[in-house]
């Protein structure tokens, strides 16, 4: 049996996926990946350090902070530059709240429709208009946080290589504290909704793989550990993976050297880290039964509901350690090689 | 992106673009979509100055390709473009991400019938408006506000940063006294063999006038 679909439907991107399957065994699948190709690496060459963060938070409409903060980490790597303790905390806040964010739009509006067998976000009225407003209330909130910061919650402006070039006064970071507060029941009664799915039963042991720093619950910067006991620095990251290109997909598909493919994302973090995750989450995950190692792909959307639970916590505390200093980006450039990993 | 179940095949109301045109194919579909819309506009940065994908066309395509790819042979790319390029547009919603204050005004003006109130004007203007202290003229800083069409409410400036044209070019921008302004502050607006000012036109590949409906 041959099974062909052109264009898979909500996701980030366009791409298409083949299976040849021969009496219940599978055969053959190509994951194909045919987004044209923007060429990124190309043009980013012999442009001005200053350009770069702002040029890569293009890549992504969804997750444009990362891009952003890789590059400023780089380009700061490169240039020896220390950022400010203040603008490595704000980095980690503009990164929580974006990753809530992406979580919520994954699993209300790509994931959610699949598991009732529903088209898209307008199928799911009048039944899940509690649901849908309560994606609204979230999002609205840690979209602020990322305004807040960043100066808009898309492709930030705020943010730049040495640190930030204005900050909030500090009313309003009490008022987006009290914004957060206030849904963070909202998160846990949205872990409760995605442990109520019916998820397909499915064991994969693949090799997970995640950035560590102990005692935090590494973002924007750590070691590459994976559950296999490897162990090593960002800047090793070529010593271990290898990126191959691949005939019939534009995008390049990155495997483990001498091993296979593996897994990164929430189910991966929650596989290494869980230990490290803000004591709210820990317990949502309790109360709802989740255990790690878990090794079913699909509840990656359970990893995700309950980082909604750990980055909403996170972030209202860390807001609590932001002092507000008046922003200072004393940047001297120099060659130099930085390499990073978010 | 967000449905299942198929493509429609129109016809539609309204149809809203975003993208630059990168693929033989999608200047075929556009110009389906195009046959079966009453209106369409272009929606952001890219689908209307060519935006950063656009960016590749500042070196040769081999070269750009090279970087990326050791194996060209499967990779297919024609030179970027904005999609009026292969269609009428009947207007433009701005930004980078693109503007609510456009698109409101887009989508209530086909529901009422008028034409929309697009803003004609840079940055620059509602940059006074809000009273900010020029960064270009009192602090030296690369500002593309003067150039580029207002729509983000002088957003870079009022966060102390010099604006790089998100938005676009706006008619009729003297992009060539900008540029020798620039010229005149010295090499720290110098991108390495590039035109002066085409350093911080990121988001603009060409100079055009906009059209409205
Ligand atoms: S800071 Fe920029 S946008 Fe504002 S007035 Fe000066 S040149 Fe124009
Ligand atoms: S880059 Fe310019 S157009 Fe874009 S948000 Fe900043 S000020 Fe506005």
């Amino acid at each position: 049996m041959k099974i062909s679909i052109d264009y898979i439907a909500r996701v980030e991107g366009e791409g298409a996926i083949k299976f040849d399957i021969e009496d219940g065994v599978l055969k053959d699948l190509k994951l194909n990946i045919w987004e044209p190709p923007r060429f990124f690496e190309g043009f980013l060459c012999n442009r001005r350090y200053d350009e770069v963060p702002d040029i890569v938070a293009r890549i992504c409409g969804i997750c444009p902070v990362s891009h952003m903060t890789t590059a400023i980490r780089a380009l700061e790597k490169a240039l020896g530059f220390t950022p400010a303790p203040d603008s490595i905390t704000l980095r980690k806040v503009m990164a929580l709240s974006q990753i809530v964010s992406s979580h919520l739009v994954h699993l209300y509006m790509l994931a959610l429709p699949d598991y009732y067998r529903l088209y898209s976000i307008p199928d799911m009225f009048p039944r899940f208009e509690p649901e849908i407003r309560r994606l609204n209330r979230m999002k609205k909130v840690v979209n602020e946080v990322t305004a807040l910061f960043g100066g808009r919650a898309l492709h930030p402006v705020s943010m730049v290589v040495g640190g930030f070039t204005s900050l909030p006064p500090r009313d309003k970071i009490e008022k987006i504290k009290y914004e957060l507060e206030n849904i963070k029941d909202d998160a846990k009664e949205t872990l409760r909704m995605v442990s109520d799915l019916l998820f397909p039963d499915l064991t994969h042991n693949t090799e997970y793989v995640a950035i560590s720093s102990p005692p935090h619950y590494a973002i924007n910067e750590g070691f590459i550990i994976s559950q296999n006991g490897v162990k090593i620095g960002e800047d090793e990251y070529y010593s271990i993976f290898k990126e191959d290109e691949v005939s019939y997909s534009n995008a390049k598909r990155t495997v483990i050297k001498g091993k296979d493919s593996f897994m990164v994302g929430a189910l991966a973090r929650l596989n290494l880290k869980f230990d490290l995750l803000h004591e709210d989450a820990k317990e949502a995950a309790e109360e709802i039964g989740f255990k790690v190692p878990d090794y079913n792909p699909f509840h990656n959307n359970l990893a995700q509901a309950i980082e909604i639970v750990h980055g909403i916590s996170e972030c209202r505390e860390l807001l609590d350690k932001v002092i507000l200093r008046k922003p200072e980006i004393g940047i001297k450039v120099r060659e130099g090689e930085g390499r990073v990993l978010q | 992106m967000v449905t299942s179940g198929g493509t429609p095949e129109g016809p539609f109301d309204v149809s809203l673009i975003e993208g630059t045109v990168t693929k033989s194919w999608q200047a075929d579909e556009l110009k389906r979509i195009r046959e079966k819309s009453t209106y369409l506009f272009a929606i952001g940065s890219c689908a209307i100055n060519g935006g950063i994908p656009a960016l590749k066309s500042t070196h040769p395509e081999l070269e750009v390709g090279k970087k990326v790819y050791q194996d060209l042979s499967t990779i297919h790319s024609i030179r970027p473009s904005s999609i009026d390029a292969y269609v009428h547009v009947d207007g433009f919603i701005r930004g980078c991400p693109p503007g609510e204050r456009d698109l409101c005004e887009a989508l209530t003006s086909v529901l009422s019938g008028k034409q929309p109130d697009f803003l004609e004007y840079s940055v620059c203007i509602e940059c006074k408006l809000k009273g900010n202290i020029c960064l270009l003229v009192a602090h030296n800083m690369p500002c593309m506000g003067p150039v580029t069409n207002a729509g983000c409410e002088a957003l870079c400036p009022s966060h102390n940063r010099a604006c790089y044209s998100c938005w676009g070019p706006m008619r009729q921008a003297n992009a060539f006294a900008l540029a020798k302004k620039f010229e005149a502050y010295g090499d720290i607006f110098r991108g390495h063999n590039q035109e002066v000012y085409s350093i911080r036109f990121c988001h603009c590949r060409v100079q055009k006038g906009s059209r409205v409906l």
